[in-house]
């Protein structure tokens, strides 16, 4: 279970004072997919980075499974992300230099784990969002699709119960970005992960159990839509 | 995979301009490394010549009736034992003696001239005063050969061949020595032993000349020795100018040294510059490193074995290039050939171990940046 409470993310621009999270508190329970929406600049990156540990919030706090996030050493946070929670980026951001099997091997490798245990997990997290056949691709030789089916595979090989996805299908045509909705869909079915994703697409908000709307760091709208 | 598999993958991509960033970090290596090559080279040479630069130590009867002049000491009637020699070989020493060359000085009627009397060795004298030009064969030893003056060759009108009647014995002119400017010009060489025989002097000796090499002790202190083995003599040390030429080779290689560390110097700012921008055009990538659970360790862990790396390779191409240049500069400039095993043993490991830690020092700075890298800054830029 995720709790954010009363968080407010401020940065000061010159005289100006920007909150891009404005005493926003919000509970997720674990196997949640929610989707968070709303314009341009109005705290959807922010709040989904804060959940992720990797932004300090100004005021209030941010408890994982019972750990207050931020009262935690920034090694222990590195810790915390690389064992709970994977990013999905609406750019991707594969490494490429490395294969697709390689750049999903990263976390793995940040853990520690064996050399034989990564390839075969990573192997594995490629098979289920698809891509087993295309392991030894480098990225730019994948479409843009694959590469983000990568990205998922690498958020998921570590087996976090969170997977944070900030606008997945902004970079994707249509059809394509659908796919990469329902993969993530299946895998919150399947493997009943906690999954929170940034859309602009009224669309892909209709997938979600839970919609969260934002505007000017407020959360204004909380809609339950689970059946 | 690990950490330093990635970042030899990521190195691999980019080699030609880490190399190029490389450059003055090469290049000081390279300085160092040519340094010490051709120094110690040219200390070798000289070390070289030392053994045929003329003796060094001259051992004299303790006590001198001073009567003659020869070269740079005075030689008396008072002799030493040739037998005593053998004690020249249990110094401490003993090895860095090369040459021992006893002499007998003395007077004889030659063709009814009183003229200057010397027996010695041949090879060995020859072998010690490099500056001697001599013609036809060294009298051998035992045998009634001389070798003859210049100018009293002249003065009694001798050549190679000649016999000639020293102190009532024949004798065969078989070498002459050529005009040197000095005493010598005036004497008559004979083997030691018939010298002493026809002076009437067996195992008799007036003093000895003897080379000696020692880089690492000075010969003051082997003819300390020796004048502590011998009974009764003195062992005198000549001041050569060969070691004025090795405080030289010395003065020359510090202060080619001391140019090496100012390249340096400017060769880790070019490290540290590289790092730098490595590291602000890998900011999103440290980023994403971040948002995958990657810790300040790791980022040290990553640049810091980057550092390494360029530090190995920067290391091995300086020392190739020294190493290459030296073999190229020695010959051209200082007309001595460079080979493999003028090469100091400790230098490429040295220099390759400098390398390693001025890149390592050079990147600690902008590491310690990386790890301030705000990972969701460095994500939004575009
Ligand atoms: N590092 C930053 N410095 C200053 N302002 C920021 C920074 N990050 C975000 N903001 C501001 O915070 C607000 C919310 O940003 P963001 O969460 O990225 O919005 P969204 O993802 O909804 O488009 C915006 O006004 C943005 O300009
Ligand atoms: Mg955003």
């Amino acid at each position: 279970m995720i709790e954010i409470n009363n968080v407010t993310k401020s940065y000061t621009m010159g005289e100006e004072k920007i909150s891009a999270l404005n005493e926003v508190s919000l509970t997720v329970e674990e196997g949640d997919f929610m989707a968070v929406t709303g314009p341009s600049g109005s705290g959807k990156s922010t709040l989904l980075y804060t959940i992720g540990g990797l932004l300090t919030p100004t005021h209030g706090n941010v408890q994982v499974n019972g750990s207050m996030i931020y009262s935690l050493t920034s090694k222990e946070r590195a810790r915390f992300r690389r064992e709970n929670v994977g990013f999905i980026f609406q750019t991707f951001e594969l490494l490429p230099y490395l294969t697709a099997l390689e750049n999903v091997m990263i976390p793995l490798s940040l853990a520690g784990e064996d050399s034989r245990d990564q390839e075969k997990w990573a192997l594995e997290a490629l098979e289920k969002v698809g891509l087993g056949k295309r392991a030894t691709h480098k990225p730019n030789e994948l479409s843009g699709g694959e590469q983000q089916r990568v990205a998922v595979a690498r958020g998921l090989v570590n087996e976090a119960n969170i997977l944070l996805a900030d606008e997945p299908t902004g970079n994707l045509d249509q059809k394509t970005g659908d796919e990469i909705m329902s993969l993530l869909r299946e895998l919150n079915d399947e493997d009943g992960q906690t999954i929170i994703y940034v859309t602009h697409d009224q669309s892909n908000a209709k997938l979600a159990d839970k919609v969260v709307g934002m505007i000017d760091g407020r959360i204004v709208t909380r809609i339950n839509q689970r059946n | 995979m690990r950490a330093t598999t990635l970042v030899l993958k990521n190195i691999s991509r980019r080699k030609g301009r880490s190399i190029l960033n490389s450059i003055g970090l090469i290049l000081a290596i390279a300085v160092i490394v040519a340094t010490f090559t051709i120094s110690s080279s040219m200390e070798t040479h000289i070390g070289e010549e030392v053994e045929k630069y003329g003796p060094n130590i001259v051992v004299t009867p303790d006590t001198q009736s001073i009567s003659i002049p020869y070269g740079n000491v005075m030689v008396g009637r008072s002799t030493l034992q040739e037998n005593h020699l053998t004690k020249l070989s249990e110094i401490e020493n003993a090895e860095n003696i090369r040459t021992i060359s006893p002499k007998l000085f003395g007077t004889a009627m030659v063709e009814g001239e009183n003229v200057l009397l010397v027996g010695l060795n041949a090879d060995s004298e020859v072998y010690l005063k490099v500056w001697w030009e001599v013609t036809g064969e060294l009298p051998v030893e035992d045998s009634n050969e001389a070798m003859m003056g210049s100018e009293i060759m002249s003065a009694l009108d001798l050549s190679i061949g000649s016999t000639v009647t020293i102190n009532d014995s024949e004798f065969k002119v078989v070498a002459a020595l050529n005009e040197t400017g000095s005493n010598d010009d005036y004497t008559v060489f004979l083997p030691l032993h018939v010298a002493q025989g026809l002076l009437g002097m067996d195992g008799e000796i007036s003093l000895v000349d003897i080379g000696a090499l020692c880089s690492t002790c000075p010969v003051e202190v082997i003819a300390e020795q020796i004048t502590d083995a011998i009974p009764d003599v003195r062992a005198t040390p000549v001041k050569q100018a060969v070691e004025t030429r090795i405080k030289m080779v010395e003065q020359a290689a510090n202060f080619s040294l001391m140019l090496a560390s100012v390249v340096m110097v400017a060769g880790c700012a070019g490290i540290m510059n590289t790092m730098v921008s490595s590291v602000h055009q890998r900011r999103r990538e440290i980023g994403v490193f971040m948002s995958l659970g990657a810790d300040n360790t790791y980022i040290y862990k990553i640049f810091l074995f980057e550092a390494v790396i360029l530090g190995l390779v920067g290391g091995v191409l300086g020392s190739a290039l020294g190493v290459l240049s030296s073999m190229i500069m020695g010959p051209l400039v200082l007309s001595t050939p460079i080979i493999i095993q003028d090469i100091p043993v400790f230098s490429i490991p040295l220099s390759i171990a400098i390398s390693v830690v001025a890149c390592l020092v050079a990147s600690l700075y902008p590491t310690w940046r990386a790890t301030k890298i705000d990972p969701v800054s460095a994500l939004k830029a575009i």
